[in-house]
């Protein structure tokens, strides 16, 4: 079971504005631009939620509803730094952070206990922090999942903490309206609801199956999220998004064996910026040309991710015995890995091996470091 | 925490009366006195323009005795850095006047500024050894503004002669230097500007005209957003646990705009939840209603 968890700012564009200007505090304010204008509602305060208005709602209906409220254009620039400033904040916590939008952070906690202590306190403290340093209210949901996480947020808001315990997940989603569940518009509500679903419950209780049958793929993950069981990744951007290495021979080559060994020392070198950089790379590419300039590139996700130099080796090799099928003299060969997250090694505490390992490969990469690559070859298996 | 010196680059403007200095002010009204009371240290520019009486330090010395911590940094004079025109008198000149704030221990250094147009080559690091040679006994802290200066070479000279490498904040044209805190001793001295683009271009077509005060700062006309700021706190806390001392100094003057700054920066940056200020620049800077109130955050920083 993982940890996630899921900070929400509170009425963020608004909470901003009241930075700028703090004579906003207490009042139905609006951020969208013009009232007799053709403009959506970006954000609005919660006193103007109390006449009824929310977000994506269209100006002008905003204004018949709440004339007295004050309506702003917005500052963009503005909420993008705090954005950052929020990320950067959390950054200094969370091991792996998904940027969600400009208001939403999933962070994977997972294996942070022995480092944080209570969860529910961590959590606290951030929300805190985040109030004092930036006079950003937030809110912030706890769960075993994404899904579970999300819709603990918008539980207490604002300045609110839902800690959804490991395996209540179920218990927690059951009586909620179907629309609580992020994906789930209108359209699919009515679409539900005309079938006799309308809580969380409903859809628990019919197999996934009916799901499949009536959604397809999107129907799966319906029924996956009702039952708790959310997705547990969270989806890293990162600025070097692939790390690739690629040689071309001086001519052209037919020997397998010196094709492979120049594969085989490609990986090392990736996989060693992979560990430098304390990620584990889900995607595995390799590049083939042959000496007439065709081009074949293979990819391979393999499950788990994984920084280790047998395992991406063999996938690679694999992947390139399949491609080469033609006896053509080969010009060019490569390797690329993408979709990182970070290694978090508290996830594999029980499996002595893997760590054992993976202490030997960062050992190999600090003598690589020293030597520069020049006396560690480990021998392609 | 490293210790922090936050003011402005000077405090004798005419358009700080009513932002930040009260209109009606009494026989004995003092501007530097009343400065003294809410900041911890000022930049002295006069000192660019001339070489002042002693009689004229001795008396800001007077005018900040009740403020314990108070500082001067001061800034030395454009013969040396621009018109590159000086001898022994005008060394003598400056040392005087920079002894007699050393000996009320209410010096914090020499701030020696080059123009955009002094970049990295062999020459011009010469020039700051021979400047840093001749004003070895004080804190020295050089301000380039071109980005050349970016570079190995440069910082290894800096550090080889324990000079602070001023980090800077100014409107991103050409080739100018951005905002990128690097530490070369165990000070740090960060300068901002503004990021007026259009008037500073401006400056840059009508250098060498006569102009009026008014035209002379425009091109410093800016108020920093509390979200520039938020994200220039975070870039100053990645550096500051690397030294003793911080300097940070506010030159965005006209209409007081850098004193509403340096206050939000107090907060920022020592963390203060709430910041002693007078009312009148919260009358002119709404904004700092909330950290003029502590804004009911009772909560202990974290
Ligand atoms: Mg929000």
């Amino acid at each position: 079971m993982r940890t996630i968890f899921h900070l929400d700012l509170d009425a963020f564009f608004v909470s901003v504005e009241r930075i700028l200007d703090p004579s906003l505090e207490g009042k139905p304010v609006i951020v969208g631009g013009d009232p007799h204008g053709r403009g959506v509602v970006a954000a609005c305060s919660y006193e103007a939620r109390r006449f009824g208005l929310h977000s994506a709602m269209p100006i002008r209906t905003a204004f018949k509803l709440c004339p007295q409220g004050i309506y702003l254009h917005g500052h963009f620039k503005e909420y993008s730094r705090y954005s950052r400033a929020v990320k950067n904040i959390l950054s200094g916590y969370a091991p792996v952070i998904e940027q969600a939008s400009v208001d939403e952070f999933y962070m994977d906690f997972t294996g942070c206990r022995r480092m944080y202590g209570s969860m529910f306190e961590l959590a606290s403290h951030l929300q805190k922090k985040i109030w004092v340093k930036l006079s950003l209210p937030c809110s912030i949901g706890i769960g075993g999942n994404k899904t579970v996480a999300k819709i603990g947020s918008d539980c207490m808001k604002p300045m609110g903490i839902t800690y959804i315990l490991p395996g209540m997940e179920k218990e927690f989603l059951a009586p909620m309206p179907v629309e609580t569940i992020p994906g789930v518009g209108k359209v699919t509500m009515r679409e539900l609801n005309s079938k006799g679903i309308y809580k969380i419950d409903d859809i628990t209780k019919l197999p996934s199956d009916y799901f499949a049958a009536a959604f397809g793929k999107y129907g799966i993950d319906l029924w996956l999220k009702a039952n708790g069981e959310g997705s547990e990744y969270l989806t890293v951007e990162r600025e070097q998004k692939s790390i690739s290495k690629e040689t071309t021979f001086g001519s052209d080559v037919v020997n397998k064996e010196i094709i492979y060994n120049t594969l085989f020392e490609l990986t090392g070198k990736v996989c060693h910026s992979l560990r430098e950089n304390n990620w584990q790379a889900a995607t595995i590419t390799i590049k083939l040309r042959y000496s007439d300039f065709q081009t074949i590139t293979r990819s391979k996700t393999i499950k788990p991710s994984s920084d280790d130099d047998k395992v991406i080796f063999e996938t690679a090799l694999n992947m390139l015995k399949k491609a080469q099928t033609r006896r053509v003299a080969v010009r060019l060969i490569g390797i690329g890995l993408t979709k990182f997250n970070e290694f978090s090694e508290q996830e594999v505490l029980f499996e002595d091996i893997e760590i054992k390992r993976k202490k030997l490969l960062r050992a190999v990469d600090w003598l690589r470091r020293k030597y520069n690559y020049s006396i560690i070859t480990m021998g392609a298996q | 925490m490293p210790k922090f010196f936050i003011g402005t680059a000077g405090w004798s403007y005419k358009d700080w009366v009513p932002a930040f200095y009260p209109k009606q002010q009494s026989g004995g009204f003092d501007w530097l006195q009343f400065y003294s009371h809410y900041f911890n240290c000022v930049e002295v520019n006069s000192t660019y323009y001339s070489y002042l009486s002693p009689r004229v330090v001795e008396s800001w010395i007077r005018k900040v005795i009740d403020s314990e911590d108070f500082t001067f940094t001061v800034k030395l004079h454009q013969d040396f850095t621009h018109k590159k025109n000086f001898d022994e008198k005008k060394i003598k000149a400056v040392n005087y006047n920079l002894d007699i704030l050393s000996k009320a221990e209410r010096l914090g250094g020499l701030l020696i500024q080059f123009p955009y147009s002094f970049p990295f080559s062999d020459v011009t690091a010469d020039y700051v050894r021979r400047l840093s040679e001749i004003f070895q006994s004080y804190n020295l802290f050089f301000e380039v503004r071109h980005a050349s200066w970016q570079n190995e070479q440069a910082m290894e000279l800096f550090k080889k002669l324990n000079l602070t490498f001023c980090t800077i904040d100014q409107p991103q044209i050409g080739k100018s230097i951005p905002f990128e805190p690097v530490i070369t001793n165990d000070k740090a001295y960060i300068r901002f500007h503004g990021r007026n683009v259009e008037a500073w271009m401006k400056s840059i077509h009508s250098y060498g005209k006569e102009q009026s005060y008014e035209e002379q700062s425009e091109r410093y006309k800016y108020l920093y957003s509390p979200g520039e700021l938020v994200e220039i706190q975070q870039k100053i806390k990645e550096v500051q646990g690397k030294v003793k001392e911080v300097y940070v100094i506010m030159n965005n003057h006209p209409q007081g705009d850098a004193v509403a700054n340096t206050f939000e920066l107090i907060h920022l940056l020592e963390e203060k939840i709430k910041v002693d200020m007078p009312a009148t620049i919260v009358k002119a800077f709404p904004r700092l209603q909330t950290i003029f109130e502590g804004n009911g955050k009772s909560m202990t920083l974290i």
